[in-house]
């Protein structure tokens, strides 16, 4: 139910020949199941997690695919970031700790950008470009109901109130995100967010080095990747102006992305809108 | 030559070959391909296909979707092997100067000479092995380089002083793997029981310095011994695929095949011997001369064993179908062979208050 909710933009697929993971949940059958039901979830004959109580599995679902996403996917560079596109550029979001990523990402998703991630940031070495990894945008606590003010009519699920992350709600993609799920994005912007209660909304330029640090020191798998990572972090320094966001009202956040996009098109470009 | 033994036929995993012949990949469609990602992965045998497929310069010509997990998965390989020499080179560089033998194990030792079935390896931890006179001089010094070992109750403490052939495993802040300090390669009140000088008067230089394997006849029975005696077998098809590589490796010659014999005779472990000759040869077509294998199946396996352990043994290496139950009659093979692993580990007098022991300290953890 929540899945189809959640994904309801999305395509199913029954008989697919191909797919990256594979996750299926199944009811455990241990004796708990009769006083403290749980879910298993097995991935390609494994059980690579504990099992978890079966009246909220959808959180587990989405971090358990999430956490395989960031193990298996090493072809690609995975920044823990939001990434989100406009006019083929892709503007990405490290995540530092507290920055409010999804909030932003989710905000930017519902006026117009299409959204690819708001957990990966996906980049293909080889193709020199995002890739989407689309799936709900996971919203925490209080940016739950931000979200829901910010945009009434946004389609959030259920609420799941006893997760390790405390409160935790789902916004489904929209359909063009979903539409364009294989298109990829080249690098356009980075963009450091930090909410902070009460500030006045400042956007500043940010020097390379402190993109880079932003952008590999969060990364799932920099170090893995190796020369890879380290040569694919700096294309992405070279290429993308980068700004430091403080904000605290979303409305004026994102009127000073829009304000700032004509510079960026420029960098890269593009002609004027 | 497996037909020789009058030994029951199992069917083979179909994608196996292509460890050795990776153009057999070129054939396979994307389902075929979705199979065998899925259960290469499950089996840690992906990263050792996908170095086979770039090693023969196929990768441009498999399909897109495979090639992504095929890079993805070599790098996390060479990550971790990298992480495994630094872990090494540290623990070299701890133990430098000492008067005793430093000697790598399994996986280290399999990289530490260079073997082809070191491509693709996905270690885990880090297998040392030290004499037993020596193993409190490694433990104070790796402690004193900030090595930490676990905190252990009682129970455990006592399990791996007397009946364990290796040390809690250690930790340390700048290594990524735990390291297994062993002074034998199997528990000492097992039922077979190894007198460790005769492998160690037999070491042999590694190309890691401060680093000696075993000799290559004592890997071999090494890893059959491992595989039968100290593991649960389930998922571990990936140990036969190493026993088949050291067996094209090591031994060619007439000679060198009772040699082997011979040396497996001396450490009582003929009985391993047999079933890994037995298994390699059925499900990855070595070459085991058909006498080789006949009398080392007659001498090191009992009729019980044929009858009963080969059959449970085959049904338990098989991948179950990656989306279903496993079938009953396989867990059941898998519990059998479970208590025959504990009971060759523990004697019984010992194992059943072991598993007591443990039964109590899950409850524990779950309340």
């Amino acid at each position: 139910m929540q899945v189809q909710t959640l994904y309801a933009a999305f395509p199913f697929v029954d008989d697919g020949v191909w797919a990256d993971v594979h996750l299926q949940m199944d009811r455990s059958l241990g004796w708990r199941r009769w006083w403290r039901p749980q879910v298993l979830l097995r991935c390609d004959g494994s059980f690579p997690f504990e099992p978890f109580p079966a009246d909220g599995p959808f959180p587990f679902f989405e971090w358990s695919c999430n956490w395989m996403i960031g193990r298996r996917l090493n072809d690609l560079l995975l920044l823990h970031a939001g990434v989100v596109e406009r006019d083929g550029l892709a503007l990405v979001m490290p995540a530092l700790p507290g920055s409010g990523k999804s909030t932003l990402t989710a905000a930017l998703s519902l006026r117009g950008w299409r959204l690819l991630s708001d957990e990966f940031g996906a980049f293909d070495p080889e193709l020199g470009s995002f890739r989407a990894m689309l799936k709900p945008v996971g919203l925490k606590n209080q940016s739950i109901d931000v979200i829901r003010r910010f945009a009434p009519e946004a389609a959030i699920g259920p609420s799941f109130p006893k997760t390790h992350k405390g409160v935790v709600a789902h916004l489904a993609p929209d359909l063009l995100a979903v539409d364009q799920r294989h298109v990829p994005a080249r690098p356009g912007a980075v963009v450091l967010p930090k909410w902070q209660a009460g500030a006045v909304t400042h956007l500043e330029p940010w020097p390379a080095h402190l993109a880079f640090s932003a952008l590999a020191f969060n990364a799932f798998n920099y170090t893995l990747l190796g020369q890879v990572g380290f040569d694919a972090v700096v294309s992405l320094t070279q290429q993308c102006p980068t700004w430091n966001l403080v904000y605290s009202d979303l409305n004026d956040a994102l009127a000073a992305l829009d304000a700032l996009w004509p510079s960026i098109r420029a960098h890269h470009d593009l002609a004027p809108a | 030559m497996t037909m020789a033994s009058g030994l029951l036929q199992p069917p083979a995993l179909w994608w196996l070959a292509a460890l050795r012949q990776p153009q057999q990949a070129l054939k396979w469609t994307l389902t075929q391909w979705q199979q065998v990602l899925r259960q290469a992965r499950l089996l840690r045998l992906l990263g050792r296909l996908a170095e086979q497929i770039s090693q023969a310069g196929l990768l441009d010509q498999v399909p897109p979707q495979v090639r992504r997990h095929l890079v993805a998965e070599t790098r996390a390989s060479r990550w971790q092997v990298g992480s495994l020499l630094w872990g090494l080179d540290r623990v070299a560089d701890v133990l430098a100067g000492t008067p005793y033998a430093r000697v790598l194990l399994k996986g280290a030792a399999y990289i530490g000479q260079g073997l082809s079935i070191s491509a693709g390896r996905l270690p885990s931890d880090i297998d040392i092995l030290v004499p037993l006179h020596a193993l409190a001089d490694a433990q104070t010094r790796l402690i004193s380089a900030g090595w930490r070992e676990p905190e252990l109750d009682s129970h455990d403490q006592r399990y791996y002083r007397d009946w364990s052939h290796e040390v809690p495993p250690m930790q340390h802040p700048m290594v990524r793997m735990e390291l297994d300090l062993h002074h034998n390669i199997l528990p000492p009140v097992g039922h077979v029981q190894i007198d460790i000088h005769q492998l160690l008067t037999r070491l042999q230089p590694s190309r890691l310095q401060g680093w000696q394997v075993l000799h290559p006849e004592d890997q071999i029975l090494h890893s059959a011994a491992h595989l039968f005696y100290d593991s649960e077998l389930r998922h571990r098809l990936r140990d036969l695929v190493d026993l088949d590589g050291l067996f094209r490796q090591f031994v060619r010659t007439p000679e060198s095949w009772s040699s082997l014999q011979q040396r497996a005779q001396t450490l009582h472990l003929g009985e391993p011997l047999a079933l890994a000759l037995h298994l390699c040869a059925t499900w990855l077509d070595t070459p085991v001369p058909a006498p080789v294998l006949r009398l080392a199946v007659s001498e090191g396996l009992g009729r019980w064993q044929k009858v009963w352990l080969l059959p449970l043994l085959h049904s338990v290496l098989m991948p179950a179908p990656p989306d279903n139950a496993e079938p009953w009659h396989k867990s059941l093979a898998s519990a059998v062979l479970l208590m025959r692993h504990h009971q060759r580990r523990l004697p019984l007098r010992l194992l059943v208050p072991h598993v007591l022991h443990k039964l109590r300290a899950s409850k524990r953890s779950d309340a």
